[in-house]
């Protein structure tokens, strides 16, 4: 039987689920209060890192799991697409200048703990000596010490989020951009459908108590000189600093995390500790051209922890936080098997996140 | 009762904590109550006080019961620390400060000209400072001096976890500074150096990095209440004083048998 499903939020969640519904043969409309086609979602200004074993260090065993689960939906999905975007599951590189060196200890024995804790000892980060780092990626020239995270992997999430508008539309999915809606079981704006989808991140935080913005800021950058070709973490006392490939010559540095709902442009301090991060991690960034910088809102619940609200005829997808590319997959499968869609048993991560509530009014 | 007084206020609670780092609120949350803490403290520096853009999560930290330290983080002279404090006056309606003024950027030690010159306004202007300093007497002197009523003196540079770096100046600022409270702020990392500190005679700890960077923070938490109770509790009881000479514990004169046949 075919559903009518409204959606209200066309970020990633709101676009990946429009494409698995209308891929199953639904009937889906997709609200937006922004710009379509410059989003202001926070998968748009993310990374696009799918890092579960990183995520350990400072995240709960649930992250990872549903990370994991993620980590093998995304290249069956990805084939999926009528235009490639690229992918690559290569690994990830933790690294920290000498005079640091305790935090990649601490880091290593933080993912050991949690994996111990979940008696998988299968993925375990791989020590590197400055020989074998250089191997992998040459031009991380200044460090001894550094962490393999092997299949970690990352995408071009800017592509991809314009990518899943194009299948959206081959596939006849109603597109509403600068459409504000409200959302209640059934309903979306004026329209009645088989069930409402609300994926509006940061704009459902009055439907969804305990949700709150976080502050991210990045950086968008362009260096031919420096061949990077893995996501690297660079762990430092103070700042948290990521580095991810894209096409073109293209990184993305990133990235802040400041309690506030502030959305103002990035300041000169995020930008200046950013900057001088990766000026350490090889001084030829000195020439690198700054292409953006972008601040956008995570959604998130007091315990970081996502959440699926079910109630008939209604699901609340919210509270990624800084996982969007991580956790986006095992959220959606989630929610298609609420739908009576997806008939595979949920693994016991993708239960643990799905609420069942009653309707309000 | 064993209080702790602060600016003429009791408290009951020995242990402060800091709301930064956790792996999420909720763990924050949770850890804050594990601690029996009845302080929290907060940072305003990059949240764009201004607009109250923070306020998501300033209201979790109102709704943990727990009282509101707001600090100066991230300031490097006296007038930006000025007017942060007079901000988080406005923002959370409470003259207490915990002031920093940082001198260097790598171990974030404090720099102690625009710490007093800072405290000196603060006070003039009604606040309740307390000042996070280094183990220094004559800073500890002059901080007194213009007004302030307790003191944070810095076991080690912030989030190093290495503990009391220097007991002797540690111990000359208990010694001869008897009636003021001081707080350790900073640098501890394991729930030893809290007691230690306790045993010290400190009257109270300040701990953030070493609950929140803890695989199990609220476990941590736990743990430093337990070893802050026991160092007070130690403290108050009587430490005796180390000998060089051994002495039995139970009398072996006069016993028929020293040691019984298995």
């Amino acid at each position: 039987m075919s559903l009518r499903v409204g959606i209200a939020g066309a970020g990633l969640l709101g676009r990946l689920c429009a494409w698995r519904l209308a891929l199953a043969g639904h009937r889906v409309q997709l609200f937006e209060a922004g710009n379509l086609h410059q989003s202001q979602a926070a998968a748009v200004t993310a990374a696009g890192m799918i890092a579960p074993l990183a995520e350990l260090a400072d995240s709960e065993p649930l992250i990872h799991q549903l990370g994991q689960h993620s980590l093998a939906l995304w290249p069956q999905w990805l084939a999926q697409l009528s235009q490639p975007v690229a992918y690559a599951q290569t690994g990830s590189i933790v690294v920290a200048h000498p005079q640091d060196r305790s935090l990649l200890v601490e880091f290593n024995r933080r993912v050991h703990h949690q994996l111990n804790t979940l008696s998988d000892n299968q993925r375990s980060p791989t020590t590197l000596n400055g020989e074998q780092l250089r191997e992998l990626e040459p031009q991380l020239a200044g460090f001894n010490h550094a962490l393999l995270l092997p299949s970690e992997a990352h995408l071009d999430n800017r592509a991809l989020m314009a990518q899943l508008l194009i299948e959206l539309k081959h596939l006849g999915v109603d597109i509403y951009g600068n459409s504000s809606v409200d959302v209640a079981p059934q309903r979306v704006g004026e329209n009645t459908v088989d069930w409402a989808l609300d994926c509006r991140g940061v704009g459902a935080k009055g439907s969804l108590p305990g949700l709150r913005g976080q502050r991210g800021e990045l950086m968008e950058i362009e260096c031919k000189e420096v061949q990077i070709s893995r996501p690297v973490r660079c762990l430092h006392p103070r700042y948290k600093l990521y580095l991810v490939p894209k096409p073109h010559n293209r990184y993305v540095l990133g990235a802040t995390e400041i309690e506030s709902e502030d959305r103002s442009a990035i300041s000169l301090r995020s930008q200046w500790e950013l900057t001088s991060a990766l000026y350490a991690l090889n001084p030829a960034f000195a020439e690198a051209r700054i292409l953006a910088s972008r601040v956008n809102l995570r959604p998130a619940f007091t315990d970081h922890r996502p959440r699926l609200e079910v109630m008939p005829g209604l699901v609340r997808l919210n509270g990624l936080y800084r996982h969007g590319y991580l956790l986006a997959p095992a959220m959606v499968e989630a929610m298609l098997y609420q739908l009576d869609i997806h008939r595979a048993p949920l693994t016991p991560s993708q239960e643990e996140i799905s609420h069942h509530a009653v309707a309000a009014d | 009762m064993d209080h702790l007084t602060l600016y003429g206020e009791q408290f009951n609670a020995r242990l402060l904590l800091g709301s930064a780092l956790y792996p999420s609120p909720q763990i924050m949350l949770d850890s804050l109550a594990a601690s029996g803490t009845e302080w929290v403290t907060l940072s305003l520096r990059r949240q764009n006080p201004a607009h109250a853009q923070g306020d998501s999560f300033w209201q979790l930290l109102r709704d943990s019961g727990c009282k509101l330290l707001p600090n100066t983080a991230g300031c490097t002279s006296a007038s930006e620390a000025v007017n942060l404090a007079e901000m988080s006056r406005e923002l959370f309606d409470t003259p207490w400060i915990k002031l920093e003024v940082i001198g260097d950027d790598y171990n974030l030690q404090p720099c102690p000209f625009g710490l007093v010159a800072a405290a000196q306004t603060l006070i003039e202007r009604g606040f309740k400072v307390l000042p996070y300093t280094t183990d220094d007497l004559v800073l500890a002197r002059k901080l007194l001096d213009v007004g302030c009523q307790a003191l944070m003196p810095w076991g080690a540079p912030i989030g190093t976890g290495l503990g009391l770096m220097n007991p002797y100046n540690l111990r000359t600022l208990r010694d001869r500074l008897p009636d003021t409270p001081l707080i350790i702020d900073a640098g501890l990392g394991a729930p030893s150096h809290a007691a230690h500190a306790m045993e010290m005679g400190f009257d109270a700890v300040l701990l953030n990095s070493a609950v929140a960077r803890a695989c199990d923070p609220v476990a941590m938490a736990r743990a430093f209440a337990l070893a802050v109770s026991a160092g007070r509790t130690a403290y108050c009881a009587g430490i005796m004083a180390p000998s060089q000479t051994a002495s039995p514990s139970t009398p072996t004169l006069g016993q028929p048998l020293l040691a019984m046949p298995q």
